[in-house]
């Protein structure tokens, strides 16, 4: 963490640089390096901050942030004169609008800048418009900061809304931001707006209210004016006024919101519904409105794609009205946003515990079915609306990803059978289609995840329900050929398809039986070595995972279960010595951990065997995530020698604090003989830390175990240890060298018990740049900058 | 009035994390997705909330588009589409598309290896993010949607580097992405069509350095390397960019060749090599000479260079030769900006910015205070000034300046206006008091301005939006009869740059950009009010001018019909039949160039105006007749009532 403490160096150097960003003349670093320095601000105003106890205590003595800006008059001369500029350059403005910012959040800085501020308030006003986002912002958001403040104090209170009680610094504001209001430029109005976003978001105290009260009516002029001048920023400002405690306590706000609802557009008035909705507390008849807006895309929807009068729709209040009818009409953009739009925003509801209730989940599934069948052109429209929604949506990919991810959270929910089976069959269309884009394909296997895990088991025999296997038989052939595809894409997702349905059905008897009957295991195996480095991962995870439920067939057939698993141990390993990509190797590591996790079959058949190989070939690996895979491995196999490190279970049976002696010595054998060590040993000097960092926890580990017990000890000197720590001294210093060889458990632990791996531990915590990090660092880079530029300047010109 | 809005959200006045945000003609584009080095929060992304409020970016974006490999222009991008959540497409060329993953998997080691970062992009996030990927080829025109299209161009810099033009309708802009317009070891010069669109983005990372020749520039590099070596050094050549490394390999392998060199060259394992891989595989991205080369021996084969082993890292007389910029915070930076000493790993390093005295080369790092030796050589593959200046290629109506320090910015700013003008005078750039060389780079920078802007010359700071008002042309259907009815008319008279079946230009005030209207209509410039016949119709987002009679009926609509009516009474004591006979024998004889009827029920016409005779109520040798004209016929109905009002001639 950078130093909260201004050290003299610190001192010295930053009248230089004030010096420097308020010299136009002189070029500025890049603005990261502005950036550090206002993070540097920060934690040092933070420290001073202490959870806002400032307020509370303001003799306190420790006031860092006002001593440094006493102790350092150049940033506050900064300030002055980077606001009276006349052409101040953005990035130096907006870092001083933020450096003010940063102390005026604080009373006693505050008060401290409160003239030069108060005085730059009309400079500050201007600056709302300035042409750069940043800027601007930063204008606004200390614009807030100085009002807040202001309002501290004298008028804490119950103020009067007419302000004749408020200071003269918060009057003024309150007036430009009415003033704003009134304009009939838009960006002026949308600066006021913002500001007064920020401010009921910030400020909960009472005066908020008064402020309220007395800016609402122009607030809801803004509405009676044709179109609604900056209608997001509006809807932002109702939401937060509705989110803080003047929401819970005006009447007139609901109205307001009920008002803005029905003069929005259907697009505009999206986010101010889904908001509403998401408020804790609100009249239900404004929730039931605002539900309405959002449903009526989909009641359009439905209406359009009703062949006869059908099955009851969306409740009340929407039924697809005229306005939003004429939205659909008006042209493809239009139409493909709204959708869009009012099926995200139904997906974020659904997920929500305040979501509407009852949820109408069968129309909005029959709605999310037809949006897709327009999109697919399978749907036959009766209507005029239909015919040009079907138009419109064919082959619309934005409207595909956007319903197939909806329809896939609607799966948390049930629908009539009827209706489920026309999911999976508009899926199903999906999954077929040679239309469907590598990105479609994705999320439609997604959804049929979904559905297929959501899907009910029959309540007799736990197994998959008849209409889900029968699905099944439908799936798989599909899945079959996209297997097969020359799209990179779809194999790749059909394999992460294949791994998540095994992972939860790999026990269900009719999943297993159509499974084997399919030839998706042998493709899969095939994948093994396709092209793309990122399938063969992603078939490496799938052969593991079927393997793990016994549904991995080569071509030597299921009567020798052992001679397959052999086989795949095999190539996986081969897999893992030779492939020239990292991804399929981290993927075999994955398999590998897990198989000795689960104690898979084979793995279990000749353990030591098992570990030393992958051990053996991990080692040698140069991609560190891999190398990182096989401590995970080692430790997990560690830990069912030894025990889990922690658990600390109070209904567990009390395992011992250390293993006893006698296992711990044919443990350290054990660890022998795969060459645990000598792997875990070399890791630890590890040119990437991650993997140095792993070792260490379970050398560390490994010493807690043995170390109680006393166990073999007095090794001493012996040849084995010196042998040991000259090794290691080579590690250390980068060589690989030799290999240790045979080594003698009495050595390791020797070896282990003299090394500090505490403070190993330590240092290897640091991150690779914390050198680098010291605000004085920082301030002498920015100097030295300032004369580097120049030169090369000169140089070149 | 129409506009393309431009909004750099991370590049501009900063080096890295390019990203800018394009509106055109209704659509939104980002171009460029990159990181910045220099933070390791989330301001190593660029600030997406500027973006959009409270929208979702997936609905608000239409495409995004990635120039090349480099971090600065893709690091963010499994970021934004798998943690920020956009679901669209992201379009880039197919080398791109092969390198750009190692490089995020580089940098996402980087980021949680070295720095020990937790909360980073995963590779199963990588992968996810390159699903969305749709690659592209060069000069092939791609359909986003139905308004929107994107072209590649040749840009050079690196391989699979490209240049985007984004269309709607008519409206353009060009992105160049980095590009070199000159060709280096490996790579051809950028390349783009005269594609005049409204505005070209371009870089100016570089635009004060005007390099000493490429060939200079190699020289100096090869003969510091040789020198070093000569004296048993090692030389360090930490290469910041991808793309730079293999220009250098193949500059050393052939040095190495020539004077056939023993010493060892070694390549650090990994990154770089992997990418050399698809260095191998996209031959066809390169220049000419490794084209022509790779018939007899792919020049990404070294012999010469190999693996590198740690363990050679420390030995006598190291030099460092720093190829680039480097971000504040790095061991890099500080040597670039001449501090002369250093703390690595615990030891002291003290660096000499020039070639060392003899006694100091054989000093070693080992000991406490190591003695460095550091050069700096730029090899960037960005544009310089004078390459900026030549974007002029695709003839751009205005052009935008982001991507490096703003100071930097409004030099090539002022380079290039003082262009457009015209060149600058010689003796100009020496009053500052510069010497004669430099002004004659000024004068070649001149010349190199081919083709200065017709129009605006911008630049954007970060999250400055830079807006443009343009004209877009809306090409307009016509049938061949109704334009050689107006024209026979004249009322196109006068209208430059009109044609029988040509495409032009008009300026209608809120029109959307609609697709082209099919090729069997003629097309022709509109005038900006269009005349009382004509009238604008839009259809299945098709433009056409139809006629009145034709636009009624199309829209199904019937005419609102103006007639003016007037009296005009008659001494005349014969019947009313015999009255109306006359009038239209009068009329007859004197309109001649009109077409009078008498119709059956007695009433007379002329054109649109009727003409019936009546018995006057109180005074029967008084007749009156009712005449009414529509309002079209104004002039001659005006004419016949004054006409009628002098009275019928006598009979004969």
């Amino acid at each position: 963490t950078p130093s909260l403490i201004m050290d003299p160096e610190c001192s010295r150097l930053l009248p230089a640089l004030c010096a420097v960003l308020v010299d136009p003349r002189q070029p500025v670093a890049d603005d990261t390096c502005l950036e550090k320095l206002l993070d540097w601000f920060k934690t040092v105003t933070e420290a001073g901050m202490g959870e806002g106890v400032t307020v509370d205590f303001p003799q306190r003595p420790d006031r860092p942030s006002l001593l440094l800006l006493q102790e350092n008059p150049c940033l506050v001369e900064l300030l002055f004169r980077v606001l009276k500029a006349h052409d101040p350059r953005p990035r130096v403005l907006s870092f001083s609008l933020r450096l003010a910012g940063l102390f005026a959040a604080q009373e006693d800085c505050f008060q401290y800048l409160q003239v030069s501020l108060s005085r730059a308030v009309d400079t500050i006003f201007s600056l709302q418009g300035d042409s750069s986002l940043f800027v601007a912002s930063a204008a606004g958001q200390l614009l807030v900061h100085i009002l807040a403040l202001a309002m501290r104090g004298p008028a804490e209170g119950h103020p009067s809304p007419q302000g004749c009680d408020w200071p003269a610094c918060a009057q003024k504001i309150v007036c430009h931001v009415e003033d704003s209001l009134r304009s009939t430029a838009t960006p002026q109005v949308t600066q006021a707006l913002n500001v007064l976003t920020t401010t009921f978001g910030h400020c909960h105290s009472p005066w908020t209210q008064g402020l309220w009260v007395r800016l609402s009516p122009l607030v809801a002029c803004l509405l009676e004016k044709d179109p609604i001048p900056a209608s997001h920023s509006l809807v932002d400002l109702l939401l937060s006024v509705a989110r803080s405690p003047v929401g819970s306590s005006d009447c007139g706000l609901w109205e307001t919101l009920a008002q803005t609802l029905s003069h929005l557009s259907p697009t505009q008035a999206g986010p101010l519904a889904l908001g509403i909705l998401k408020l804790q507390d609100c009249p239900q008849a404004l929730k039931t409105q605002a539900f309405g807006v959002l449903l009526q895309p989909l009641a359009c929807v439905l209406k359009a794609a009703a062949q006869a009068p059908g099955p009851p729709g969306f409740p009340e209040g929407a039924t697809g009205d005229s306005i939003t009818v004429d939205t659909f009409l008006s042209s493809k953009s239009a139409c493909v946003g709204l959708l869009c739009q009012a099926l995200a925003h139904l997906e974020l509801l659904q997920l929500l515990p305040q979501r509407p209730s009852p949820w109408p989940q069968a129309p909005l599934l029959r709605a999310a079915v037809a949006i897709l069948r327009f999109c697919h052109g399978s749907a036959a429209p009766t209507s005029d609306v239909g015919g040009h929604l079907c138009a419109v949506l064919a082959g619309c990919v934005r409207v595909q990803r956007a319903a197939l991810d909806f329809l896939g959270t609607l799966s948390q929910g049930t629908g009539p059978q009827e209706l489920v089976t026309q999911v999976f069959a508009v899926l199903l269309e999906y999954l077929t289609s040679p239309d469907s884009s590598p990105m479609v394909l994705k999320k439609a296997f997604q959804a049929t995840l979904r559905w297929l895990l959501g899907s009910p088991k029959a309540p007799s025999c736990c197994d998959l329900d008849p209409h889900t296997q029968l699905f099944l038989g439908e799936l798989l052939p599909v899945l079959r050929k996209r297997l097969c595809s020359p799209c990179w894409e779809a194999r790749d997702s059909g394999l992460e398809f294949l791994t998540q349905v095994t992972r939860h059905w790999g026990g269900q008897a009719a999943f297993r039986h159509a499974l084997l009957a399919s030839e998706v295991p042998e493709l899969t195996g095939q994948l093994l070595r396709d092209p793309e480095s990122y399938v063969r991962a992603s078939a490496v995870t799938a052969t593991g995972q079927l393997s793990s439920w016994g549904l991995y067939a080569t071509p030597t057939g299921p009567e020798h279960p052992e001679v397959q698993q052999e086989s795949l141990f095999t190539e996986l390993l081969h897999i893992l010595s030779t492939d020239s990509e990292g991804f399929p190797r981290r993927a075999v590591m994955h398999v590998f951990t897990q198989w000795l996790k689960d104690g898979h079959a084979d793995v279990a058949e000749d353990l030591e065997q098992f570990v030393a190989r992958v051990l053996q070939a991990a080692s040698q690996d140069l991609d560190w995530e891999v190398r990182a895979q096989g401590l995970e491995l080692a430790l997990v196999f560690l830990e069912q020698l030894l025990g889990q490190p922690g658990s600390r279970c109070p209904y567990a049976v009390a395992l011992p604090e250390a293993a006893p002696p006698a296992t711990l010595a044919q443990v350290l054998q054990a660890l022998c003989r795969v060459q645990l060590f000598e792997f875990a040993l070399r890791a630890l000097f590890d040119c990437d830390r991650p993997v140095a960092q792993k070792s260490c926890d379970l050398l560390l580990f490994l010493k807690a175990k043995a170390t109680p017990c006393g166990g073999p000890q007095e090794a001493g000197a012996s040849p084995d240890v010196v042998s040991v720590e000259a090794a290691l001294q080579r590690w250390q210093a980068g060589e690989q060298g030799q290999p240790l060889g045979e080594l003698e458990p009495e050595a390791v632990m020797a070896v282990l018990r003299s090394m500090d791996l505490e403070g190993l531990r330590g240092m290897l915590a640091k991150s690779s740049d914390h050198m680098e990090k010291s605000p004085q660092s920082l301030l002498q880079d920015m100097l030295a900058t300032v004369g580097v530029l120049g030169e090369n300047e000169a140089d070149c010109y | 009035m129409p506009e393309i809005r431009v909004t750099p959200l991370g590049a501009g006045q900063d080096v890295g994390r390019s990203c800018i945000l394009v509106s055109i003609g209704g659509k939104n584009v980002m171009l460029d997705c990159g990181m910045h080095m220099g933070f390791s929060d989330d301001r190593r992304f660029p600030d997406f909330s500027y973006i959009t409020r409270n929208g979702r970016l997936t609905d608000f974006l239409d495409c995004v588009i990635i120039s090349h490999f480099h971090l600065d222009h893709c690091g963010a991008l499994p970021y934004f589409s798998e943690m920020v959540g956009y679901d669209g497409p992201i379009y880039m060329t197919q080398p791109t598309q092969a390198i750009c993953p190692i490089l995020l998997e580089d940098y996402r080691k980087i980021a949680v290896d070295k720095k020990g970062e937790a909360n980073f992009f995963t590779s199963q996030m990588i992968k996810d993010c390159m699903k969305k990927v749709v690659a592209v080829h060069l000069h092939q025109t791609v359909q986003v949607d139905d308004e929107l299209e994107i072209k590649a161009y040749y840009a050079g810099h690196v391989l699979g580097a490209a240049m985007f033009q984004i269309k709607v309708g008519s409206e353009s802009v060009v992105y160049t992405g980095d590009y070199n317009m000159t060709p280096d070891r490996h790579l051809g010069a950028a390349w783009i069509d005269k594609c005049r669109p409204n505005l070209l983005i371009t870089e100016s990372t570089y635009a004060t350095t005007i390099r000493d020749s490429k060939r200079c520039r190699e020289r100096d590099f090869l003969k510091k390397v040789h020198e070093t070596v000569e004296r048993g050094g090692k030389v360090l050549i930490p290469v910041f960019a991808l793309g730079r490394a293999q220009e250098l390999c193949i500059l050393l392998e052939t040095f190495w060749e020539r004077m056939d060199l023993k010493a060892p060259i070694y390549f650090s394992t990994g990154l770089t090599e992997k990418a050399n891989h698809y260095y191998k595989l996209f031959i066809p991205w390169t220049n000419q000479k490794i084209r022509k080369t790779f018939v007899q021996r792919n020049m990404f084969e070294f012999k010469h260079i190999k693996a590198f082993d740690r363990a050679f890292a420390d030995s006598p007389g190291p030099m460092v030769i720093m190829p680039g910029y480097c971000v504040q915070g790095t061991v890099g930076h500080k040597i670039l900006s001449g501090q002369r000493k250093l703390e690595m790993e615990g030891r002291q390093v003290v660096i000499t910015p020039t070639l060392p005295p003899p006694a100091l080369s054989h000093a070693c790092c080992d000991t406490a205070a190591g003695v460095m030796q550091v050069e700096y050589m730029s090899f960037s593959a960005h544009a310089d000034a004078r390459a900026s200046c030549s974007c002029g290629q695709a003839e751009p109506e205005n052009v935008l300046l982001v991507h490096g320090e703003a100071k930097k910015m409004s030099f090539l700013k002022q380079k290039i206006e003082q262009n457009s003008v015209g060149k600058p005078r010689r003796g100009r750039a020496c009053e500052g008091g510069f010497s004669r060389a430099c002004a004659d780079r000024a004068r070649h920078l001149a010349e190199a301005l081919s083709t200065p802007p017709r129009g605006q010359l911008l630049y954007a700071a970060n999250g400055e939006t830079v807006t443009l008002s343009t004209s877009p042309s809306i090409p307009v259907g016509i049938s061949l009869g109704l334009l050689k009815r107006e024209m026979a008319q004249g009322m196109w008279a006068g209208h430059a740059g009109w044609g029988g079946a040509a495409a032009g230009q008009v300026a209608p005030q809120t029109a959307p950009a609609p697709a082209p209207a099919p090729a069997s209509q003629g097309y022709s410039r509109m005038p900006r009010s269009p005349g009382s016949c004509r009238h604008p119709i839009m259809k299945d987002s098709n433009f056409r001018l139809v006629s009145s009679e034709q636009a009624l009926k199309e829209l199904g609509l019937a005419e609102h019909q103006l007639r003016f009516t007037c009296r005009v009474h008659l001494h005349d004591t014969r019947k009313e039949q015999e009255t109306a006979l006359r009038v239209y024998s009068h009329l007859k004889s004197v309109l001649k160039d009109h077409c009078v009827q008498h119709l059956p029920d007695g009433s007379v016409t002329v054109e649109s105006i009727l003409i019936q005779a009546a018995a006057h109520s109180e005074d029967p040798s008084t007749k009156v007749l009712l005449v009414s004209w529509t309002y079209q016929d104004e002039e001659l109905g005006s004419y016949l009532t004054s006409l009628l009002k002098k009275g019928l001639p006598q009979a004969s």
